[in-house]
């Protein structure tokens, strides 16, 4: 193990691989900065930059573009209500509120913070057993998964407390908009009206840039340009307090995330939005919750990039990408004549641990990057809204467009921000919206596996351990809270008749 | 800001490709001087899968190749969505015109069979087919089948076999199918999507068996963590980390299929323009590059260009369509 790590920092510690490595991350926080343009993207479009460098060079400046778009995504999210990440959709729940009260530096701070510190202990926990880990992420076979996503579909609905009704019906339109395209399993079309470019289904993307960023636009336009917030630079900086609050969401975050980002498939977002749906049930704070919580940003970024790196852990100890990002970077595997699979730790350790290491160096340098930006970048919404909003639905729209170089996905982000212009009318939550549209044909392709090996039964997932305990959490999600509550006021009248008694 | 990015990128590939050009020193190829009129200098290939894929990485290698062989800048650029029935459709609006290529596989003469879309393989004008890529039919490392045989006894059984496919017209979906229609059985089927998720299902257990391209499945293989039963194609592999494979056909299954790779231009083009490519083909073929491309991804390297590339599509669109309407 030792000499391992003493391998990797030597492959990942010179000069030319340090340079690299920050270019990766400096590149990734840009790019997660831009709506539309995800690391996914991201990486894929870099990719050809790097063919003239080494292999090990080259794999470490693309996970840097990885990871750093985790750091990148969560500036707009915070600053405009607009995600740069799919991963930072939550973000923007607590995040935004917080840019509303003047406390945007702050926001930006703690998410890099926490950010870092997930980094470093999903780090610690992948490179101490990630091929262990591997074996359990197996074991979460779609009958699993199927059980995971009810869970989280729970978790949905009741997100954003008080509002179950309107949480629940936001997530039931969002999984309604996933059916569109082509099913998995069946191949029919669904909702297509003969359009190829439904086929594939409304992408999520499009939905977040129309939602988030144009419906917001749209409706600060409606009530009449609000102030500038004008916050002192002091009030940017954060406070000793602000991290300590913090530090629990952080850790449970990280915990949460590293759990999810294992798991083939599931990724940084679900990740993202399960910690922070559980930080509302957990949190001390948890009253603040949707008014602008310091925990409900430090959880969910924790969460997005500890998950960032567990993704690693099928990836290099399986040779199976965990999510859409590290799916590229295995392509870039290949290109770069390397074999990915259980073998590659043992045929190619230096480039395993250099890449590891690189991590570590990685996020360093993005704490270094992100720390002194934090307040610079929050001085942003001193621009009036007068020049900031043009520049929001420009960016937006020409995100839109280079997603898949179509002037359809331009038309869905108009209608969709329509829509987002209307929820914040009605005042519908937009988080189970967008989450119902990313769990959707997750959830549906689970059911159609569970319900194929069961060969039309979905008993199969009472048959599996792992299931019913997932399943059994998700009932506990619902009932306990509604227990919870009168359990309380019970044991006060009790104390308040004891203290009675006593006072007499 | 973004299509800076984007510009960038591609600029970076622009130079990088030149530089591989001035380095070789190629001359673009003797056609131009025989058929005069057509020599193009800006050409788009299209990608109608996303960047990284299987398709992206023959799209880029096929691009790249070609312009050493014609001096032509060649941008990739991906177009992905509905199984690659935007990316076609994309390239079906640029009728006519030869500065366009798309880099094609079977989704060329599945999507017709299967899907509402306004193209076939009629359509447009097949240059070249780049080579065949074969399947592996593979176990866990520690199944109880040791030959396809046993596969095919045990889905005889009261049992039956859980194998994975990837959708209606995958060509997991259509070897299966194929040898169900050769031994007279049927498979219970788990559907996946895409062949990661396939190894998965198989080291997890979900199921029993899996059909995968090599390149897909070496890493699992070399490890023991999988194991290969029979070799869905005509002939043993010739690379050693195959060669012990046995075929289909030599444990008494007659099916051998392949998924075929290769480049196509618009409909409507002028035979000067077909002409042009061919002979840039014929000369792609013939450099290292496309060696390195072949051996790389373990396919076999079964060219053919233009009328014979038509025959060979109009054989395989009828294969493929005794599958699906089954």
């Amino acid at each position: 193990m030792l000499e391992n790590l003493l391998l990797g920092f030597q492959t990942a510690l010179t000069v030319e691989n340090v340079i690299w490595c920050f270019i990766g991350v400096f590149l990734g926080t840009v790019i997660g900065l831009l709506p539309g343009l995800g690391s996914t993207t991201g990486v894929a479009v870099l990719l050809p930059l790097t063919f003239a460098l080494e292999p090990v060079t080259a794999l470490i400046m693309l996970a840097g573009i990885y990871y750093g778009a985790q750091y990148g995504g969560t500036i707009t999210s915070v600053l405009i209500s607009t995600p740069g990440e799919a991963a930072s959709v939550v973000t923007t729940i607590d995040g935004y509120q917080m840019a509303k009260r003047g406390r945007a530096g702050a926001a930006l701070a703690i998410s890099a913070i926490g950010s870092f510190i997930a980094a470093i202990i999903s780090l610690a926990l992948l490179i101490a057993v990630a091929p262990p880990l591997a074996d359990v992420a197996l074991k979460f076979t779609p009958v699993e998964m199927f059980a995971v996503m009810i869970f989280g579909l729970v978790i949905v609905v009741t997100f954003q407390g008080g509002a179950l009704i309107r949480g629940a019906l936001m997530a039931v339109a969002g999984l309604l908009v996933a059916t569109v395209g082509i099913s998995p399993g069946t191949s029919t079309e669904r909702f297509t009206f003969g359009n190829v470019n439904l086929l594939s289904g409304i992408p999520f993307v499009e939905v977040m840039i129309g939602i988030f960023a144009l419906g917001e636009v749209f409706y600060q336009i409606r009530m009449g340009a609000a102030e500038p917030i004008k916050a002192r630079f002091k009030d940017m900086v954060i406070k000793r307090k602000d991290i300590t609050d913090s530090m629990p969401a952080i850790l449970r975050g990280s915990g949460v995330g590293f759990a999810f980002g294992i798991l083939p498939g599931a990724g940084s977002t679900l990740a993202s939005f399960m910690s922070y749906g559980i930080e509302r049930r957990v949190s001390k704070n948890k009253a603040n919750f949707g008014k602008g919580a310091i925990e409900g940003v430090a959880a969910p970024e924790s969460a997005n990039n500890a998950a960032a790196n567990a993704n690693f852990v099928p990836t290099l100890a399986l040779g199976i990408p965990g999510g859409a990002t590290t799916a590229v970077l295995l392509g870039a595997f290949t290109i770069f004549g390397l074999q990915p699979g259980p073998l590659l730790f043992e045929t190619q350790p230096a480039l395993v641990w250099g890449l590891l290491v690189s991590f570590f160096i990685g996020n360093v340098l993005l704490l270094i990057l992100n720390l002194p930006l934090a307040p610079v970048f929050a001085q942003m919404l001193r621009i009036p809204y007068g020049y900031l909003y043009p520049i929001i639905l420009l960016t937006s729209l020409i995100g839109a467009y280079s997603v898949s170089n179509n002037m359809f996905s331009v038309w869905l982000v108009l209608i969709f921000g329509i829509l987002g212009y209307l929820m914040k009318e009605l005042d519908l939550p937009m988080a189970p919206f967008v989450l119902g549209l990313v769990l959707g044909p997750l959830f549906e392709k689970a059911l159609v596996q569970t319900s194929a090996i069961g060969r039309g039964d979905l008993g199969v997932v009472l048959q599996s351990p792992i299931a019913v305990g997932v399943l059994l959490a998700a009932v506990a999600m619902i009932v306990l809270p509604k227990l919870i509550k009168p359990g309380r006021a019970l044991l006060g009248r009790m104390r308040d008749r004891s203290e009675e008694t006593t006072g007499v | 800001m973004k299509s800076r990015i984007t510009t960038v990128a591609i600029s970076a590939v622009a130079i990088a490709a030149l530089a591989a050009c001035s380095s070789t020193g190629a001359t673009p190829a003797g056609s131009e001087g025989a058929e005069g009129a057509f020599a193009p200098t800006d050409v788009r290939m299209i990608v109608p899968f996303a960047a990284g894929g299987g398709s992206d990485v023959s799209g880029r290698a096929i691009a790249s190749g070609l312009e050493d062989a014609t001096g032509a800048t060649i941008t990739t650029e991906n177009r992905e969505g509905g199984s690659g029935a935007v990316g076609y459709s994309h390239f079906l609006a640029q009728e006519g015109n030869g500065n366009y290529l798309l880099a094609a596989e079977t989704a060329l003469l599945a999507l017709p069979l299967t899907t509402d879309v306004e193209f076939n393989y009629e359509s447009f004008t097949p240059i070249m087919k780049l080579g065949d890529d074969y399947t592996l039919v593979v176990v866990p490392g520690d199944s109880e089948f040791q030959t396809c045989t046993d596969v095919v006894d045990a889905a005889r059984g009261d049992d039956g076999v859980v194998v994975a496919v990837s959708g209606a017209v995958s060509l997991d979906e259509v070897v299966f199918t194929l040898i169900e229609q050769d031994q007279d059985i049927e498979f219970d089927r788990v559907p996946f999507e895409g062949g990661s998720e396939v190894i998965a299902g198989l080291l997890g257990g979900t199921v029993e068996v899996g059909s995968l391209n090599p390149s897909e499945v070496l890493g699992q293989l070399e490890s023991g963590d999988l194991r290969a039963v029979c070799a869905l194609s005509a002939d043993r592999y010739e690379y050693e980390e195959l060669a012990d494979v046995p075929t289909a056909v030599e444990q008494g299954i007659d099916v051998a299929f392949a998924q075929w790779r290769g480049f196509i231009a618009p409909g409507g083009i002028s035979d000067e323009a077909r002409q042009y490519w061919i002979d840039a083909a014929e000369d792609y073929v013939a450099s290292e590059e496309y060696t390195a491309y072949i051996e790389d991804n373990l396919m076999q390297a079964n060219a053919l260009y233009g009328d014979e590339f038509v025959e060979y599509l109009a054989q395989n669109s009828a294969d493929l369509e005794a599958v699906v309407s089954q």
